[in-house]
């Protein structure tokens, strides 16, 4: 079995093979820039997930004018071929992943493997240079709500076990043991998780090289969590950036029809009055 | 008298002392009702001269870099500002093996630039900036997860790879000659300093150079003597250390030398430090609380009636006031009892 959408993937290889294909952009997502300063692939643009990919007073995603003008400062068209790429395991070049196609990026795409594959094979330049293309006049396409869970739709998910839920986070934020892992500024009141919910840490999708773990282990990792591949999903963590990588890994490898990414995540379900929590494994 | 600071380097005519644990014996009773003769001690490598057992990996690594001619110096004016960049060491640090390496590298004339990860605790980030290290605080752990770690050891790599010309990434995860450091120093000490009559060597685990460089020389010398890695609970904040579960970033890591891991709760890391502060009269870190505290379980789960034990104190605990006052607020005064 391969993957349901192989082209959302592109190997460390195709990305040198195309460092200077016209259309093709590269784009580090990254927490922190000192990473991308200190060395990125070559022509490579850098995007910053705490201070430029969220809204920077309401809790929220980046909106729809500022997408505009980040993808406009950096040159980057509408009918480009946008490559992610960025530390742990892609983990925040998913996230932008998922931002590019709820404002309706027609083409982008995942680098396997991420930062770290580039890095250990010897044959991939990196340069300290910030590359200098032209801006350009980014327009988005529209916003696909479709991607996006909100509270709502989770509850109704509780309600109505019509939806997977797959929870992302590590065994013992799960359970309760702990409501976040140390020293997490982001936090909730209450430990736990939605009821009905499926453990699948997100981390276990992925290769020791970084990359995609192959379609049958996937497939095999969510069957056997519980995970019903014929209805839809909603995928969650804490603040919502590792869920995204579980969104496209369930959506684009899986090939799941409705994925969604609770971006509200636990943070924001672990602090509604009310709202029904499950404890335990 | 010495020439210069490197002479106080550890070796095994210069070891870093074992010294008795009295009071906190783990067997004291057993000792007393003439049960056990088990002995128990410290191995205080916060003797070292830049203050913990890093100084024994760092100085091989610095060494042998110098050896192959991977390193020039900065060329300053009068001044002491630097007039053209030499090529210096990066290298990704948790704080002990960098401060060992920016002392000697600032005291030979090199640069070091010191990829910190956040959660380091304040007090090593400023003894890296005194001991002359530039240093790069990184943000890496929005969620720790079993990538933990990628971020400084990336950001390292990067330096090497993308900026060649300036620095050099000695890599002490996988860099054999961590190992070697043990095999060639500490081992030896450990053998000489307790006649031969060792028969269980307690360590913690982080890059695993410790652990896997005595295991290797003493197993060699008496495959009877027990390893023992003792490893923090998972999700803990202990710096410096380990769980197995984030072992993946070294190759250090030998499972076939060490003859059991046990998992300690790392709270107890910080309160075993108060009790060989204030009953050993120790002033031991953290890491060395823990190890302590395994040493502990085992020895009175196991109850052996004679033999002697060996613990690595890694360091002491005046880089980890901030840590220490954070799990135990008392310290911080507001409160008359003693913690």
């Amino acid at each position: 079995m391969s993957y349901a959408n192989p082209d959302v993937l592109v190997s460390t290889n195709w990305v040198k093979e195309n460092l200077k294909t016209p259309n093709v952009r590269i784009v580090e997502v990254n927490v922190d820039p000192k990473v991308y300063d200190a060395g990125h692939i070559p022509g490579a643009a850098s995007l910053n997930w705490v201070t430029q990919l969220q809204d920077q007073t309401n809790r929220d995603i980046v909106s729809a004018a500022g997408f505009e003008r980040l993808l406009s400062d950096a040159g980057i068209k509408p009918s480009d071929t946008v490559i992610l790429y960025g530390d742990n395991n892609n983990w925040f070049a998913a996230y932008g992943y998922w931002l590019f196609k709820i404002y309706g990026h027609q083409d982008v795409r995942l680098m396997n493997g991420g930062r770290a594959k580039w890095l250990a094979e010897d044959d991939k330049p990196l340069a300290t240079d910030k590359p200098n293309f032209a801006p350009s006049h980014y327009k988005v396409n529209g916003f696909n709500a479709g991607l996006r869970a909100k509270i709502p739709e989770v509850l109704e998910a509780v309600a109505t076990k019509r939806t997977n839920l797959v929870d992302v986070r590590s065994v013992d934020e799960f359970t309760g043991k702990i409501i976040a892992p140390p020293g997490m500024t982001e936090t909730a009141q209450r430990a736990g998780h939605v009821p009905g919910a499926r453990n699948i840490p997100w981390a276990q999708t992925v290769n020791q090289d970084g990359t995609f773990k192959a379609a049958d282990e996937l497939r095999d990792l969510y069957g056997k969590a519980g995970v019903d591949f014929a209805k839809p999903a909603i995928a969650y963590c804490r603040i919502g950036e590792r869920s995204s990588h579980t969104w496209f890994v369930l959506r684009e490898l899986l090939g799941v029809k409705d994925v969604k990414n609770y971006d509200g995540s636990w943070t924001e379900y672990g602090n509604l009055i009310g709202a029904p929590i499950e404890k335990g494994a | 008298m010495y020439d210069s600071v490197f002479d106080l380097l550890p070796s095994e005519a210069n070891p870093s002392p074992l010294v008795r644990i009295n009071s906190l014996h783990p067997l004291r009773d057993q000792l007393d009702r003439g049960e056990s003769t088990f002995e128990l001690f410290a191995k205080l490598e916060w003797m070292n001269p830049f203050g913990s057992v890093k100084d024994r990996a760092a100085s091989y690594l610095l060494r042998d870099l110098e050896q192959r001619g991977q390193l020039t110096r900065d060329e300053r004016d009068r001044d002491g500002k630097i007039t053209k960049h030499g090529r210096g060491i990066v290298e990704p640090t948790s704080g002990n093996t960098g401060i060992s390496l920016a002392a000697m590298a600032s005291a030979k004339g090199y640069h070091m630039r010191a990829i910190v990860p956040e959660k380091v605790p304040e007090e090593k980030k400023v003894m890296l900036r005194l001991a002359g290290a530039e240093v790069d605080v990184l943000t890496d752990a929005m969620c720790p997860s079993p990538g933990m770690g990628e971020g400084s050891i990336g950001l390292a790599r990067t330096y090497a790879k993308a900026q060649s010309d300036r620095y050099v990434m000695p890599n002490q995860y996988e860099n054999p000659l961590n190992v070697q450091a043990h095999i060639e120093t500490t081992g030896p000490e450990i053998w000489r300093q307790t006649g031969g009559r060792i028969t269980h060597f307690f360590t913690s685990l982080g890059t695993c150079g410790t652990v896997t460089g005595v295991a290797t020389f003493l197993k060699a010398k008496n495959p009877a003597i027990k390893i023992i890695a003792l490893q923090p609970s998972q999700g803990h904040d202990v710096p410096g250390i380990r769980n197995k579960d984030e072992l993946h970033v070294t190759k250090l890591f030998n499972p076939s030398l060490i003859d059991e891991v046990l998992e300690v709760p790392f709270e107890k890391a910080y309160t075993s430090a108060v009790g060989l502060c204030q009953r050993e009269g120790l002033f031991a870190g953290p890491s060395s609380g823990l190890i302590f505290e395994g040493a502990r379980m085992i020895l009175e789960r196991d109850k052996p009636a004679q033999g002697l034990g060996v613990m690595i104190f890694c360091d002491n605990v005046f880089k980890y006031i901030s840590s220490m006052v954070k799990h135990l607020p008392a310290l911080a005064g507001d409160h008359e009892t003693r913690p």
